[in-house]
């Protein structure tokens, strides 16, 4: 359900297309609106959270082209024309991605807060790391924070998700 | 949320400097925004225009000639981090990106925008310094080279005009028989500290020469700070070791270290004595594995 | 935050004390100080405080209360104003003394300066150090005035 919007007449509304969790969308935007706001206001994602709106603490995380973002911090018109995962769109047709289910076997969340911003820099973390060492997931994962775990079932969850993923380090 | 704001989104560097001459205060330049927008969602800065130069090609290429490094100011943190040509020639600067805010800043942040906002607790504007970088920003009808030295006015504020836009930076690949490294320290995300040092080792009297020490993020600008490397400059390699604690203490001072939040003046002073003496001893490693 | 700066004058201290009354004299010498008014003459004034760090512009309309004075000597007062776009308050409090050295005045200030409110996401650090650098100024220009008319 999208929410409407008022605008004045003499607004600059720019035209967005681009391709949400494998679907195309198309809206117009002002070039004001943050990307957050859009896909949680507009498009009802609501998996994106605005927790410390200064792009420090990655809970606002999607992926545009593969890539982590902080959406608090992306004006939505940058879109144009790419690509963007939301949590909500990892999930195969029911069936949760591997990372999903890593997280819930290895108990890397508690109250939820942060694990779609988590798991989709993990998700982009494999992406471009198959087989990462502690270190270069820790490095990589450095800007998503969690209150509740201590990070150490974050850390063995995606490390199983990608041994499942693609087998084992040499 | 942000106030509304007008986007203008030119296509040549020309038609920036044209769109700040004419809008002033009133508009801004807009790359990456990791800077900007926080201020803006703040509400500390308001502007009624903001130009987004990405699309204004060319400014994002990465190339090396004549042992000159040029780095394109549109050039993403995770473009600089990834780049094989900057591993080679500039690996200390390849470090220092790697380690820059987050994964997520570094990815639509660029280095150009990084300089000219300022923030006085940043990394690249010190590293710069030390590698005797100079800074490309161009008008409708000029180009100027800005050496790093003279680049950092204050807190926020560079030397690059209003209606100036910085196109490049310019990186002397450093010689083979040189030393090169940046340290910072901070337990928040923006760096509390940071300090490089760069120098070249003469083969005959196996002395220093050519020094550079910059520290920054503990003050309002980055700094070189030639006290400290008048300490070092043409000592024997032992010589400069003995002498690295005093080049540290007169780095501390020199640094002009704020008490904030990050620390007491007394305790960045300090930090930035330690961390001069570890780069030190870092950049001595890196010339000394090059040679054997 | 506080400051205590102090700066030598070449002039008798009288001149220094009717200077600082002179409020449109004395205001040309506060940096960023514009449109100063006299609401009650020896009591209460008002006059826009404008400072800008890089691209970061405040501007205080600010209301200042002469609490104390002793002529010749002493004087203290208070200030405050509020910046509804950024979100921020000023506030001010000053103990100005003068001391006579032969020929010379001895102006001597304590200055204590609060930023509340959004500015203070700058960072303490910074704000302290454009406070120092007003404060600085201002003495300096407050020297330059009066030594120049004499």
């Amino acid at each position: 359900m999208s929410k409407v919007m008022l605008r004045r007449a003499d607004a600059q509304t720019i035209p967005l297309s681009f391709t949400l969790n494998g679907r195309l969308q198309e809206l117009a935007v002002e070039p004001h609106e943050l990307l957050l706001d859009v896909v949680r206001e507009r498009l009802g994602l609501t998996g994106a959270k605005r927790s410390c709106d200064v792009e420090v603490c990655g809970a606002c995380t999607l992926l545009v082209d593969g890539r982590p973002i902080s959406a608090c911090t992306t004006l939505a018109f940058e879109v144009r024309d790419r690509s963007v995962l939301t949590i909500e769109g990892l999930a195969d047709d029911g069936r949760l991605h591997p990372l999903q289910e890593a997280f819930i076997e290895h108990g890397g969340f508690q109250c939820g807060f942060c694990t779609p911003g988590m798991i989709l820099a993990a998700k982009a973390l494999l992406d471009e790391n198959p087989n990462p060492t502690e270190d270069e997931l820790k490095h990589f994962m450095h800007g998503n924070i969690c209150r509740c775990t201590g990070y150490k079932k974050i850390i063995e969850s995606i490390m199983a998700a990608a041994k499942f993923m693609h087998g084992s380090r040499a | 949320m942000l106030r509304p704001f007008r986007l203008e989104e030119p296509e040549s560097v020309k038609e920036v400097s044209e769109l700040l001459g004419r809008f002033g205060e009133s508009a801004k330049v807009y790359a990456g925004g990791t800077e900007l927008l926080l201020a803006m969602k703040e509400g500390l800065v308001h502007y009624e225009r903001l130009i987004n130069v990405k699309n204004v090609k060319g400014l994002n290429e990465l190339a090396s000639d004549n042992g000159m490094v040029r780095i394109g100011a549109l050039c993403t943190h995770r473009q600089l981090e990834t780049s094989p040509l900057l591993q080679q020639k500039l690996a200390a600067l390849v470090r220092l990106e790697q380690n820059v805010a987050n994964v997520r800043v570094r990815q639509v942040g660029t280095l150009g925008g990084n300089l000219c906002f300022a923030e006085p607790h940043a990394d690249p504007g010190i590293l710069l310094l030390a590698l005797g970088a100079t800074m490309v920003a161009e008008r409708a009808s000029s180009k100027r080279e800005i050496p790093a030295e003279e680049f950092f006015v204050d807190a926020y504020e560079t030397c690059v005009e209003p209606d100036e836009v910085l196109t490049e930076i310019r990186v002397p690949v450093p010689a083979r028989n040189s030393g090169v490294a940046y340290l910072k320290f901070g337990y928040l995300e923006r760096p509390s500290v940071g300090v490089a040092v760069a120098f070249q080792v003469q083969e005959s009297g196996r002395s220093i020469h050519d020094i550079k020490v910059a520290v920054g993020c503990a003050g309002p600008a980055p700094k070189r700070v030639p006290e400290a490397e008048e300490q070092l400059k043409g000592k024997s390699l032992d010589e400069a070791t003995i002498n690295i604690s005093k080049a540290g203490e007169i780095a501390g001072r020199a640094a002009q270290a704020i008490s904030d939040l990050h620390g007491s003046q007394e305790y960045k002073e300090h930090i930035v004595g330690v961390l001069l003496k570890r780069a030190f001893q870092n950049a001595l490693s890196q010339y000394r594995a090059v040679q054997s | 935050m506080q400051f205590e700066k102090e700066v030598e004058i070449q002039v008798p201290r009288e001149k220094v004390w009717n200077f600082i009354w002179d409020v449109d004299r004395f205001v040309a010498c506060v940096p960023g100080c514009k449109e100063a008014k006299t609401i009650e003459a020896g009591k209460l004034y008002s006059a826009t405080m404008i400072e800008k760090v890089g691209p970061f512009r405040v501007e205080f309309p600010t209301t200042i209360e002469v609490l104390e004075r002793e002529d010749l000597t002493r004087i203290k007062a208070q200030a405050s104003g509020a910046d509804n776009k950024i979100g921020s308050r000023m506030k001010l409090s000053l103990d100005v003394k003068l001391r006579e050295q032969g020929e010379k005045t001895v102006l001597g200030f304590v200055a204590g300066v609060d930023i509340l409110g959004k500015l203070a996401a700058l960072g303490h650090g910074i704000i302290k150090r454009k406070a120092d650098q007003v404060l600085d100024e201002f003495a300096q220009a407050v020297k330059k005035h009066l030594e120049g008319d004499s």
